[in-house]
């Protein structure tokens, strides 16, 4: 559990020092408490969903209270599928795919905005933050809209061709491809532009300086240097795709390209849902998850190698790129176009329309405000969206602090290190149902009143999103160099002090925009506040899904502008707040 | 097209009113012991998957102007949801949920022995199939499911007008159903298919329509009929025709087939054994009453309760002539499981 400096030679060991021995952290016990803490905070929030898991997945369903015995159906059952093979096959392709195009695209807008001198780059902040702060089901409906057989690109083709065939069918694997991927590059931008933000200068402009091309210098320095970050993300973002239920039943459902996850979903809307299934295959989610895992921490171990923020001056100078900064000014727009702007029309439209009708000219006479009129006259939503920012802001203030603790014990591995990243990792395979009933028994079960409460909520919140928040804790302290560690330690700083006033501060714009960020999701987050909302505890996303499933679906993208205004208009408080921090003093952030 | 039913509608109000006062005339003693006692109680936790806009809230608001001194708490959601929080409230001898209703409320909770049989002074003029003749429930909606078409991509001539028409090649690709495993989605259909044809010759029908390639949308049938108005599918398999009429009065191109046999269902109300007994059957009686009815009328559903009629008659088998199978809660839990069998195993 201590420092192990296993495989820490080769080549990029000469640009840090190892790490000397375990008593860096001190001796014995005084070793375990801090992490002993968190671990215990950990197992707190942890168990009780896991406990929960293996319970449901182990017992019979049964009708009414009584209890189930114990059985090993459900797992059997999920070999049982006859198209397991294909499934399987389908969910890697899908979220392979889906992992590499939001990596790829996020990752390059974020270097072209962070580290180019290439125009328009807070035009890629505003995306990604409007894009976050946007209901998932309206991103979901309008790209199937914009896409669909009644879309512009298919009404402009059929008006070319005369014909009635299909430019494009969304409902296939490139569909769910594309709209998944887009769905996730604004988080990979917003992690990546954290990255980049803190790379080193130094060793860029040595390489320059020894005629280096700006590609060379891209490739063997900056993306080397962000490499954990990239996998790192990488592995997070393929085992959320790999997970998710939305895209791959909304797209792929009509189309009967089967997942892993669709016969679960169905096996969910059944009546009553077969809790079961689901868990059975959350459990073996969290298995191959686990392994994962180990893989890359005993990759991460090497961490120092990548370690950029070091004692001397580190603010990354942009690249110039000449004329080609034209080029990723493109790319920055190309962003906007896909991921913002083209959704944005499609639900600008379909608001203004008293019945979800194709975008033609003959349609704008039935142009009305009407939707906007029933949003704006009804009280109920100022109480929603109180709700909402509450119960969204604490979980991402509680979710980063927990975090913040854990990346810093983890990275510099503390003893239990190992310990503590599995356990902050496993929520990612969650499914929020689960975590609601969990959290749902446990509320009903514990004998404070908590049931139906905001807090239970939170809670849920914290649960779910802790790992998000721990990927931009981890990748921010992985990139502070041990040495301004040490040299407070030398100074006679002891460990609180050196968290509080060395990796805190440095960390803070990592720690920020994962708050951000955690907001954002949570504030349009929807299966877990659905179970767990009480009379007076109702959230904004459990309106908008009332409202969907209720044939007010043109008001529900009435409602779903205001309230992506609304988000935006809070993000942009926030960043006003926090300007200063967030762009440390100069470097090229929003 | 909305100016004309505006007016039509004081005119009703009057009739309703002098309506609903006779009813209540013998029933107003039982009435104000009830209402003294739920008074006592002073509030009741209404669990419902109903419209909060369109229904919820105008009867909250009717009942407790009606009533001052009862509040209603309201908690809304999907009905699964719904279901799974009262089941796990009650398994944790917590139960908060004073009433709900919905399709599958019964089958759901009257084994979990939580329901309370109960009967109002509606029970006597409620026709027989919209209540358990134990009080276990009682329907307060009525729900037609049909098959809908959008008028722009379907002329008349091509409408199909019965189930043999649905099987035509050029449907095939083009039909589009919910993917809610419920008597609202495909298991209704296919009951009402094997009731209609007999289970040799309906089964032998769902083979040839599996060939079809109907598209299942993993959503309700409210979803699956707003993308035929958006042009996505041309027609919906099955559908609430209210739904239909709802948007088609504002303009949309969506038209409900009377298809026979339509599937009939009910939003059953339940009362549970919840902290609020007195509180949750006053609700139920206003439910049921003229007054609770008129409110569901308004929002465009309909109501059970036969003296207040629908907004759109002909929604309802008798005024619009067309046949209709309503499978009895008893029917449902036993069949169910074999409908969504035989729809994994044709259609999935």
């Amino acid at each position: 559990m201590t420092d192990t400096v296993s495989g820490t030679t080769g080549a990029g060991a000469k640009l840090s020092r190892r790490p000397k021995s375990a008593s860096r952290h001190g001796r014995g016990l005084d070793a375990w408490l801090a992490p002993g803490a968190v671990i215990l905070v950990l197992v707190l929030l942890v168990a009780p969903p896991i406990l929960i898991l293996l319970q449901t997945s182990l017992t019979t369903e049964t009708k009414g209270l009584a209890d189930g015995h114990f059985t090993l159906e459900h797992f059997a059952g999920l070999l049982d599928n006859p198209r397991l093979y294909v499934s399987t096959w389908n969910s890697l392709v899908f979220s392979a795919s889906s992992t590499i195009l939001s990596i790829l695209f996020g990752g390059l807008v974020a270097w072209i905005v962070v580290r180019s001198n290439a125009p328009f780059g807070p035009l890629a902040y505003i995306t990604a933050i409007v894009s976050l702060g946007t209901p998932y089901l309206l991103h979901v409906a309008a790209w199937t809209f914009l896409l669909g057989r009644t879309g512009p690109f298919n009404e402009a083709w059929r008006g070319l061709t005369g014909g009635t065939t299909l430019l494009l069918d969304v409902y296939s694997m490139w569909g769910m491809v594309l709209i998944q991927g887009m769905l996730w590059s604004p988080l990979v931008f917003l992690l990546m532009s954290a990255v980049f933000r803190r790379s080193n200068a130094e060793m860029e402009e040595a390489a320059r300086m020894c005629g280096a091309s700006i590609a060379q210098t891209v490739w063997h320095i900056s993306f080397k240097l962000a490499w954990p970050a990239i996998t790192g993300m990488a592995l997070f973002v393929f085992i959320r795709n790999l997970e998710s239920f939305d895209v791959p039943v909304l797209i792929g459902g009509p189309a009967k390209i089967y997942v892993l996850t669709t016969d679960i979903y169905l096996s969910m809307t059944e009546m009553p849902p077969k809790m079961g299934h689901a868990t059975a295959f959350s459990l073996i989610l969290i298995g191959v998850v686990s392994v994962a895992l180990l893989f890359y921490s005993r990759f991460a171990k090497n961490a120092d190698r990548y370690a950029s923020v070091t004692g001397k001056g580190y603010r990354p100078r942009p690249f110039d790129l000449g004329p080609w900064r034209w080029v990723g000014g493109a790319v920055v727009i190309v962003n906007f176009l896909l991921v913002l702007l083209l959704p944005l029309i499609a639900t600008l439209w379909i608001s203004l329309m008293p019945f979800v009708r194709p975008m033609r000219l003959s349609a704008l006479k039935l142009l009305t405000l009407e939707n906007y009129r029933v949003v704006l006259a009804e009280p109920r939503y100022l109480e929603l969206a109180f709700n909402t920012i509450t119960v969204a802001a604490g979980a991402a203030t509680a979710a980063m602090a927990l975090a913040l603790l854990a990346g810093w014990l983890v990275v510099r591995r503390w003893p239990g290190s190992g310990l503590i990243e599995q356990l902050i990792n496993i929520p990612i395979v969650f499914p929020g149902i689960v975590v609601g009933v969990a959290l749902l028994i446990l509320s009903l079960k514990l004998p404070i009143p908590l049931y139906g409460t905001l807090a239970v909520i939170m809670l849920a919140f914290l649960i779910r999103f802790l790992p998000y928040g721990m990927r931009y804790a981890h990748s921010g302290v992985m990139q502070i160099h041990r040495e301004l560690e040490e040299a407070a330690s030398i100074s006679g700083a002891g460990q609180i002090t050196i968290l509080r006033r060395v990796v805190l501060p440095l960390l803070v714009p990592a720690l920020l925009s994962g708050w951000l960020f955690i907001f954002l999701i949570g504030a349009n987050e929807l299966s877990m506040s659905v179970l767990l909302a009480g009379p007076r505890t109702q959230v904004m996303a459990v309106a908008m899904l009332d409202q969907w499933s209720s044939g007010q679906s043109v008001e529900v993208f009435a409602l779903g502008m205001c309230w992506s205004l609304f988000m935006t208009l809070c993000a942009l408080i926030f960043y006003a707040l926090t300007r200063r921090t967030m762009m440390g003093e100069g470097d090229g952030g929003l | 097209m909305k100016r004309r039913s505006r007016q039509g509608l004081p005119a009703c109000r009057v009739f309703a009113a002098a309506v609903a006062l006779l009813a209540a005339g013998h029933a107003r003693a039982d009435e104000k012991v009830l209402y003294e006692a739920a008074k006592k109680e002073g509030e009741v936790n209404w669990y419902t998957g109903l419209i909060q806009n369109q229904v919820v809230r105008p009867i909250v608001a009717g009942f407790e102007k009606k009533y001052p001194g009862v509040k209603i708490n309201v908690t809304g959601g999907r009905q699964t949801e719904i279901n799974l929080k009262i089941l796990n409230e009650a398994k944790a001898g917590k139960l908060q949920a004073d009433l709900t209703e919905g399709s599958t409320v019964v089958e759901t909770f009257k084994p979990a022995g939580i329901i309370v049989p109960y009967k109002g002074p509606w029970a006597k003029e409620l026709p027989a199939q919209y209540q358990d003749p134990a009080g276990y429930w009682r329907a307060i909606v009525l729900y037609f499911l049909v098959p809908a078409i959008n008028t722009e991509m379907v002329k008349p001539a091509d409408e199909p007008k019965t189930l043999e028409d649905l099987l035509d090649p050029k449907w095939k690709g083009k039909m589009a159903w919910t993917a809610e495993m419920t008597i609202g989605g495909p298991p209704g259909f296919i009951a009402a298919v094997l009731k209609e044809m007999g289970e040799e010759k309906g089964k032998a029908y769902l083979k040839k329509l599996a060939t079809q390639q109907i598209k299942t949308v993993p959503s309700n049938p409210r979803v699956v009929l707003d993308q035929v108005i958006a042009g996505q599918y041309p027609l919906a398999l099955i559908t609430y025709n209210h739904h239909s009429v709802i948007s088609g009065r504002k303009g949309a191109p969506v038209k409900w087939l009377k298809m026979e046999p339509a599937v009939g269902a009910m939003a059953m109300s339940v009362l549970l054994k919840g902290p609020h007994p007195n509180a949750a059957k006053l609700l139920i009686d206003y439910l049921l009453s003229s007054d609770g009815a008129q409110v569901i009328r308004n929002a465009n559903y309909i109501p059970s309760n036969p003296k207040v009629e629908a907004l759109d008659p002909t929604l309802k088998p008798e005024k619009g002539g067309f046949k209709a199978v309503t499978p009895s809660p008893e029917e449902i839990e036993k069949n169910v499981g074999k409908w969504i069998g035989i729809y994994k195993e044709l259609f999935q």
